[in-house]
C-alpha cells in the first residue's frame, strides 16, 4: 500500500511546486525578484518535502509491522 | 551510544553549516541593467545602469567601456543615483577602432567598497563607416589601472544566475549524494555475490531507493532552476536526457525485486542487475554528455567545476555539503535498511 502511495505523492510534488512559478507573468516576477532567490527557496522546499514524503512512507511501512507484532503476541 | 550515533550528529551538523553559510553570505555586486544596449557612434550617450548588490553612494566611482586591451573608454561625469543607480555619460567617438560596422563592448565599474563588476557585452555599438585612421587618432592608448578588490567572503555575481548559484549547494549534491549510495550498493551487491548473506542484499536495496529518492529530487530542483535560468523546465538537454535514462533504469530495480518470490533467486538477480545499473549509469552521466553540446557545466567543452561557477569561497560550502548529504542519505538508507529487516524476521516466524 505505501509503495502504492508513494510514488504519486512525489509525482504531485512534482506537479505542484514547478506551477507556483508557472502561469501568469505576476509569479514570473515573483521568482525572478531578488534577484532569483526564490528559486533557492523553492529548491530547498522540494528537497525538504521529498524527505518528508519519504519519512511518512517509513513510517507507514513501519507501523504496518507494528500492527502484524500485536496481532501475533 | 554518543558513539555509535556520532555520524548522525555529523550529517546535521555540516547540513546545518551549508544552509547557514550558503544562504548567509552574500554575493558580489553585479551589474544587472544597461539602458540603452545599442547605440550609434559620434555622440554623448547617457546610460542608466542598474547595479546588483552595490554601494554607489559617496563613492569614488570610475567605470569604462571596453573594446580590447588597448582601446577603452571612461565615463565622464558619473552621476550616483543612489546606492544601485547610476547615470554614466559616454562621449563615443565617431569611428571605432575596427573593421566592424558593429562592435560589442564590455562595462567595468570599479569603487573602492565594491570592487572592480563588470557587464560583458553591455552594448553595441554601430558606425556609420569604417575609418581605422580617424579612429586611431580618436582613441588615444588608455588603460584602466588601480582595479579594487571587494573585501569580505562573497560568493561570485554571474548575470542570468544571480542568486541562483547558491542551488550548487542544494541541487548538486543530490547528484553527488546519489552516485554515492548507488557506489555502496554496488559494493554491498557484490559482497552479497560473494558471501550470500541476505542482510548485505537488502542494504544494497535500501541504498538504491534512497538514492533514487535523491535523484528524484535532483530532477525536480533542477527543473525549477532551469525555468528560471535556461527558460523551460526540461530543455532536453543531454544531461537532463541521460538523467532521466538512469533513473528509470534505477526504478526498474524494484520492478525487478517484485517479480521474484523466492528470497535467494530475488537478491541475486537483483544483486547482478544493480552491478549492471551503475556501469550503465557511467557513461549515461559522464561520457555522452561530454560528447555533445549541454547546457551543464562540465560538459561540451565547458569548464565542469570550475573558474566563476565554483570559486575558492563556495567549495568551503560545497564539499561539506556533498558530504552531509551523503551522510543524511546513509542515515535514510539505514533507517529503510532496519525496517526491511524487520519484515523479513517477521516473515521468517510466521
Amino acid at each position: 500500500m505505501s509503495k502504492r502511495i508513494f510514488l504519486p505523492a512525489l509525482f504531485l510534488i512534482a506537479a505542484f511546486l514547478p506551477g507556483m512559478a508557472q502561469g501568469s507573468d505576476t509569479s514570473a516576477d515573483f521568482m525572478r525578484s531578488m534577484g532569483k532567490m526564490y528559486v533557492v527557496v523553492t529548491a530547498i522546499g522540494i528537497i525538504f518535502l521529498g524527505i518528508v514524503v519519504f519519512l511518512i512512507f517509513l513510517d507507514r511501512k513501519l507501523t504496518k509491522l507494528e500492527k502484524q507484532t500485536k496481532q501475533n503476541d | 551510544m554518543i558513539k555509535k550515533h556520532f555520524w548522525k550528529a555529523l550529517a546535521v551538523l555540516i547540513l546545518l553549516y551549508t544552509f547557514i553559510a550558503g544562504l548567509l553570505v552574500p554575493l558580489k555586486p553585479g551589474i544587472v541593467e544597461m539602458d540603452p544596449r545599442t547605440v550609434q557612434s559620434g555622440r554623448n550617450i547617457s546610460f542608466k545602469v542598474k547595479g546588483y548588490n552595490t554601494h554607489y553612494m559617496n563613492s569614488d566611482i570610475r567605470a569604462w567601456l571596453k573594446m580590447d586591451e588597448d582601446h577603452v573608454l571612461a565615463a565622464s561625469p558619473i552621476l550616483i543615483q543612489n546606492d544601485r543607480d547610476l547615470k554614466l555619460i559616454f562621449g563615443i567617438p565617431p569611428f571605432l577602432p575596427t573593421t566592424d560596422k558593429t562592435q560589442n563592448f564590455t562595462l567595468i565599474i570599479d569603487s573602492p567598497v565594491d570592487g572592480v563588476h563588470l557587464l560583458p557585452n553591455a552594448v553595441f555599438v554601430s558606425q556609420d563607416s569604417v575609418n581605422l585612421a580617424l579612429a586611431s587618432l580618436q582613441w588615444p592608448p588608455e588603460r584602466i589601472t588601480d582595479l579594487h578588490e571587494k573585501a569580505g567572503i562573497t560568493f561570485p555575481f554571474r548575470n542570468i544566475l544571480a542568486e541562483t548559484i547558491r542551488n550548487i549547494y542544494f541541487h548538486v549534491p543530490m547528484w553527488f549524494a546519489m552516485i554515492l549510495l548507488f557506489l555502496g550498493a554496488v559494493i554491498y551487491s557484490g559482497r552479497f555475490l560473494w558471501k550470500k548473506n541476505m542482510q548485505d542484499d537488502q542494504r544494497a536495496a535500501s541504498m538504491i531507493r534512497t538514492g533514487v529518492l535523491f535523484g528524484i529530487l535532483g530532477l525536480l530542483t533542477g527543473a525549477v532552476w532551469a525555468k528560471n535560468t535556461w527558460g523551460a523546465y526540461w530543455s532536453g538537454d543531454i544531461k537532463q536526457n541521460m538523467t532521466a535514462i538512469c533513473l528509470l533504469i534505477y526504478l526498474a530495480y524494484f520492478v525487478l525485486r517484485q517479480a521474484y518470490e523466492d528470497p535467494d533467486h530475488r537478491a541475486r538477480v537483483s544483486a547482478v542487475y544493480a552491478l549492471f545499473a551503475f556501469f550503465a549509469m557511467i557513461p549515461l552521466l559522464f561520457v555522452i554528455p561530454r560528447l555533445t553540446d549541454s547546457l551543464h557545466p562540465g560538459n561540451g567543452g565547458n569548464p565542469a567545476l570550475g573558474g566563476e561557477d565554483l570559486d575558492n569561497t563556495m567549495r568551503l560550502v560545497f564539499y561539506p555539503a556533498v558530504f552531509g548529504w551523503f551522510l543524511m542519505g546513509l542515515w535514510i538508507a539505514q533507517l529503510n535498511f532496519r525496517i526491511e529487516r524487520l519484515r523479513e524476521r517477521r516473515l521468517e516466524e510466521e
